[in-house]
């Protein structure tokens, strides 16, 4: 677990995602975890066949804590021209969801939704229901806590530092001090060695 | 590859063995075929792959995590590591992005926004140099590589006299790009140009028609365009598989609607395709890079609003608000009005978006990355079944992916 003294992020933001309606580089919608799966189906059924992302963002402070961003691409499923392509439309489905609260997969809707949720389950900590594979993709099976929370340390948890080695802990030695020990030794025989050579 | 005739730890419990003619395999992480650290388990019968389950997470840095730490223009020297073959295509889409918070696309001087196009589109091409040169490995051509790395010394040479380093260079800033082409670039990159088209035809002959290669390509990996779609597959993967989308004709950015080029396509959605798909795309890259360098008129190459771009090195010496402006911008950054925003690139790999998130500090709320390797990549699932182990190499290759963008 994340430890306890670590200092909590900056986290001024409760909700920066509405304020702005103005960068309309998508459609930008607003769904409750309950109705998720079935706008989503009828996106998926309206054409949005590309799934292009799935993000998690971390809002500490708001009561229902995580904003999972679904990002689509209305794209024809057949060999298409650019003229044919055009601009197609985006949409953006922004899904506040609470802590333990489980979202419906989409990972049978759209394929590679399979990876996507497994990266929010792993560093968010966010599970999907019906998911066919839950468990962790980036850190490893044994890894606790989940990274891209904002109460999670930057430098990760907490951890015993190993002991300094004993060389380590001597300290300062005033220069023109002889040396002891092993090296000591050493020289003592390349002395010698000196004074057999000549 | 290690041999083992029990399931390995990672495993989730539906790769267990069905009966007992299917062996599991664990192919990498360190296996030279696999283009960095992926690790496939492979269930197997024989040499046909029963079912393939890719392991990522070995290159896992916690970039993401990282950019929340630092100021806006800090987080770019990690993002630029993400991709680390086309560190200015992260860089750009990335600015891009911060540019649209901050409302200022509008003060991007034009000379600032044709070397952009100039850089991702040598960048591109440079990429695609070393995808050809491993994959040619991959398949056992061990000459196509020197040629290659050579073509790509030419652009990371002009790479390092524009940003200063050959690999991360850090040139797109936001604002526009950091300082203008030096002295006797443009000279170089007009030699560059001159003898691109020949270095293309010595490529292509290396490969194209050479009959090995052709059997080990051509009906390998085939995906349809439903499929292609449907694994959320961009850039030259989906374009093989005859869906023309590409982010700079459908969502066109930097200007990149004025600029005469095509978008290759192919319909068979193989592994050749795919090859194919490619060279074409460093053709038409080097015709969008000589555009740009007949549009190239002198001109400032940094926004000169000095809340957000720092001002000229020159001025510091002479002007103590040059110097105060840079030295705020130094010390705590600049501060984006808070909002979220997509913003996506065409990058060598596909499309490459940043979802960022700003709560009017100075430093990225969040920065979420739409990383084109992982979604190519984990279509691996779908393609290998059915196939040859050997097949599957060719099928990694084909797909590109560079880890430090898939496990970020």
């Amino acid at each position: 677990m994340p430890s306890p003294q670590a200092p909590p992020m900056a986290g001024t933001a409760i909700d920066p995602t509405s304020v702005r309606p103005d960068l309309a580089d998508a459609q930008i919608e607003r769904v409750a975890p309950a109705s998720l799966r079935a706008r989503l189906e009828a996106l998926k059924s309206e054409g949005y066949a590309m799934l292009l992302d799935i993000g998690g963002v971390d809002y500490p402070r708001r009561d229902a804590r995580f904003d999972v961003v679904y990002h689509l691409l209305k794209l024809p499923v057949s060999s298409a021209t650019v003229q044919e392509i055009g601009t197609p439309n985006r949409i953006r489905v922004l899904c506040a969801v609470p802590e333990n609260v489980a979202l419906p997969t989409v990972s049978d809707l759209w394929k590679n939704a399979d990876w996507a949720e497994r990266e929010i389950f792993d560093l968010f900590g966010i599970r999907f229901d019906g998911h066919p594979d839950m468990r962790r993709i980036q850190m490893p099976t044994h890894w606790e806590g989940h990274p891209l929370r904002k109460d999670y340390p930057v430098r990760g948890p907490a951890r015993e530092r190993a002991p300094r080695p004993d060389f380590a802990n001597k300290g300062n030695v005033p220069a023109g001090t002889p040396p002891t020990g092993k090296s000591a030794q050493v020289l003592e025989e390349q002395n010698v060695a000196q004074d057999h050579k000549r | 590859m290690s041999v083992s005739s029990t399931p390995l730890e990672p495993l989730g419990s539906e790769v267990l063995l069905q009966d007992g003619n299917a062996m599991v395999l664990s192919m990498g992480p360190q296996h030279p075929s696999t283009h960095g650290v992926l690790q496939i388990m492979l269930e197997i019968e024989g040499e046909t792959v029963v079912k393939a389950e890719p392991e990522i997470g070995y290159l896992h840095t916690g970039i993401e995590k990282t950019a929340e730490n630092l100021f806006w223009t800090q987080a770019q020297t990690v993002i630029e590591r993400m991709d680390y073959l086309a560190p200015e295509s992260n860089a750009l889409c990335y600015c891009l992005a911060v540019e649209k918070l901050l409302g200022v696309e509008a003060e991007i001087p034009e000379r600032a926004t044709l070397i952009r196009v100039l850089v991702a589109e040598l960048t591109r091409i440079a990429s695609h140099c070393v995808w050809l040169g491993t994959h040619g490995i991959d398949l056992g051509a061990l000459s196509i590589f020197f040629y290659c790395f050579d073509l790509r010394e030419n652009i990371l040479d002009l790479q390092e006299a524009a940003g200063g380093a050959r690999m991360h260079p850090n040139y797109v800033r936001v604002g526009g790009v950091n300082g203008d082409l030096p002295d006797g670039f443009l000279t170089r990159l007009d030699a560059l140009i001159e003898k691109f088209p020949g270095r293309m035809r010595e490529l292509r002959a290396l490969l194209q028609k050479n009959p090995i290669f052709q059997d080990r390509t051509i009906d390998v990996g085939i995906v349809s365009a439903e499929q292609a779609v449907g694994w959320a597959l961009t850039g030259p993967a989906l374009r093989a598989s005859g869906v023309a989308y590409d982010v700079r004709r459908a969502f066109p950015y930097c200007g990149y609607d004025k600029y005469e080029f095509d978008v290759p396509t192919r319909k068979e959605g193989d592994a050749y395709a795919r090859f194919l798909v490619r060279l074409d795309e460093m053709d038409e890259a080097m015709r969008i890079v000589a555009q740009v360098r007949k549009a190239l008129r002198p001109g400032p190459t940094m926004s000169s609003n000095v809340k957000f771009a720092p001002p000229p090195k020159e001025t510091i010496a002479i002007s103590m608000e040059a110097l105060i402006h840079h030295f705020k911008l130094v010390s705590e950054g600049f501060r984006v009005p808070p909002g979220d925003v997509y913003a996506s690139v065409e990058g060598p790999r596909g499309e490459l978006g940043y979802y960022v998130v700003s709560d009017g500090g100075n430093r990225p709320y969040r920065v979420r990355t739409r990383p084109p390797s992982l979604y190519n990549l984990q279509a691996l699932k779908g393609m290998a079944p059915g196939n040859l182990i050997a097949d599957l190499v060719v099928m990694i290759g084909s797909m590109d992916p560079v880890f430090g963008e898939v496990d970020r």
